[in-house]
């Protein structure tokens, strides 16, 4: 894949993941009387002073909801190819300040490949401004595709190392437990064999993941799998951030495969 | 082999290599809220006991319901694919119980669990829950609230699937309901 196909790519695909969950941010404060900022921010260390004053300021209503608003439009900016790099150094802060938000995360893994996804951006401006726009791509593509392989590498492998995954037992339990479960009692994923082949393929699909880094076509074939596999996480556990949050990373992974740094 | 490929076999097999070996916990209060630099990106990984949140409420006339858990259980729509903030909140809410019971087991002796943010969240939860409250238009929990709410309190139990556990680790004492 050319670099700049697959910029353009990760752009777009990056700032529609941003676009959506600033969304969502924005919709939550009227649904949740719970996770209210007077009480989180006890939780934030007392020094230095200034942070906590900081934080005060900003996640007041009106100051949050005008950061998020901020967030949309560089969201959109990116999606447009427009976003230079104090945009994305902006959108890096953000990324930090909802991690402060949010006691860490909002939605778990999802934040985590989304400020990966930053983060490359980030070092891709960073890097470019360095040296040129081309080196700085492949350097923020590259700490990309690091993360995404290593992702399904490790999600991969240690669930082979659990026996209630070997057996199928496990892929049961937790879509059991989904939220929009329970599986019904005639469900396919309640046959121990059947469960027991879909967990070996996909756990092994997962630990076998690095290889898609030796062929750009090979790449292709394993995110195209990948974006079935989210889909179908979203499907049963509700996660769709995971979903746009993995697939904004899917131009690197084909990029670096095809590349040698 | 070029010395890209090297490079990438190198670092998954180091990987590969750390991924039975147990690692110390680095904790700190600035650790915990930058965690998503440090993902270990490993879900589902193995079943486990799961903290579930429990709680009974009791009416002005003094009557107790009985204990009912919360738990998120959404209807799925298909358009969440793009726009899920109830769900989304619901998970937050459950990562919470999550949180209030790895802050349990981590508590120092003479330590009140009461004074954990968690405590305070959880504690909210469970009587937004039991008054009614809803993720979305999705109510809590799925019997009836509690009318005239006066009083409630919350447990959070280890739970194994089909009954092989089922083990309390908090009772919370009687707490009464505020606005």
């Amino acid at each position: 894949m050319e670099l700049t196909l697959a910029v353009r790519i990760f752009e777009v695909l990056l700032g529609w993941s941003l676009l959506l969950q600033t969304l969502e941010y924005l919709r939550v404060p009227s649904l949740d009387r719970l996770t209210l900022w007077p009480s989180l921010r006890q939780e934030i260390p007392p020094r230095p002073a200034w942070i906590k004053a900081s934080l005060d300021t900003l996640f007041q209503p009106g100051a949050y909801t005008a950061l998020l608003a901020l967030r949309l439009v560089l969201a959109m900016a990116l999606m447009l190819g427009q976003l230079n790099w104090i945009g994305a150094l902006l959108l890096f802060l953000m990324a930090l300040l909802l991690l402060l938000r949010w006691r860490g995360a909002f939605n778990g893994g999802s934040d985590f490949m989304t400020l990966v996804g930053i983060t490359g951006l980030l070092l891709a401006h960073l890097v470019g401004a360095m040296t040129d726009v081309a080196w700085g791509w492949r350097a923020g593509f590259w700490y990309i595709s690091l993360q995404t392989v290593s992702s399904y590498f490790v999600s991969g492998w240690v669930k082979l190392l659990r026996p209630e995954w070997r057996s199928g037992q496990a892929m049961t339990h937790f879509l059991d437990t989904g939220v929009y479960g329970p599986l019904p009692q005639n469900s396919v994923f309640r046959h121990p064999q059947f469960a027991c082949v879909c967990s070996w393929a996909f756990t092994v699909w997962e630990g076998c993941f690095p290889l898609a880094l030796l062929d750009a076509r090979l790449a292709l074939l394993f995110c195209a799998v990948a974006a079935l596999f989210h889909f179908l996480v979203f499907w049963f556990f509700g996660l769709n951030r995971f979903f746009w949050a993995w697939l904004s990373t899917f131009p690197a992974v084909v990029y670096c495969a095809g590349n040698t740094w | 082999m070029d010395f890209t490929t090297a490079l990438i076999v190198a670092y998954f097999a180091l990987l590969a290599l750390t991924l039975r070996k147990r690692w110390g916990v680095i904790e700190g209060p600035w650790l915990f809220f930058f965690r998503a630099f440090f993902p270990n990106w490993k879900f589902y990984h193995g079943i486990n006991p799961a903290p579930r949140l429990y709680v009974r409420g009791q009416t002005e006339a003094g009557t107790w319901s009985d204990w009912r858990l919360i738990y998120p259980r959404l209807p799925r729509k298909g358009w969440h694919l793009v726009h899920n903030p109830a769900v989304n909140l619901a998970l937050a809410h459950q990562n919470l119980v999550d949180h209030l019971a790895n802050d349990i087991n981590d508590l120092p002796d003479g330590a009140d669990i009461r004074e954990r943010v968690t405590y305070q969240l959880v504690s909210r939860l469970a009587q937004q829950a039991v008054a009614g409250a809803c993720w979305g238009d999705h109510p809590m929990i799925a019997q009836a609230p509690v009318r005239q709410l006066s009083a409630f309190q919350f447990e959070v139990r280890m739970v194994l699937p089909e009954g092989q556990r089922n083990e309390l680790m908090l009772q919370s004492p009687v707490i009464r309901a505020w606005n």
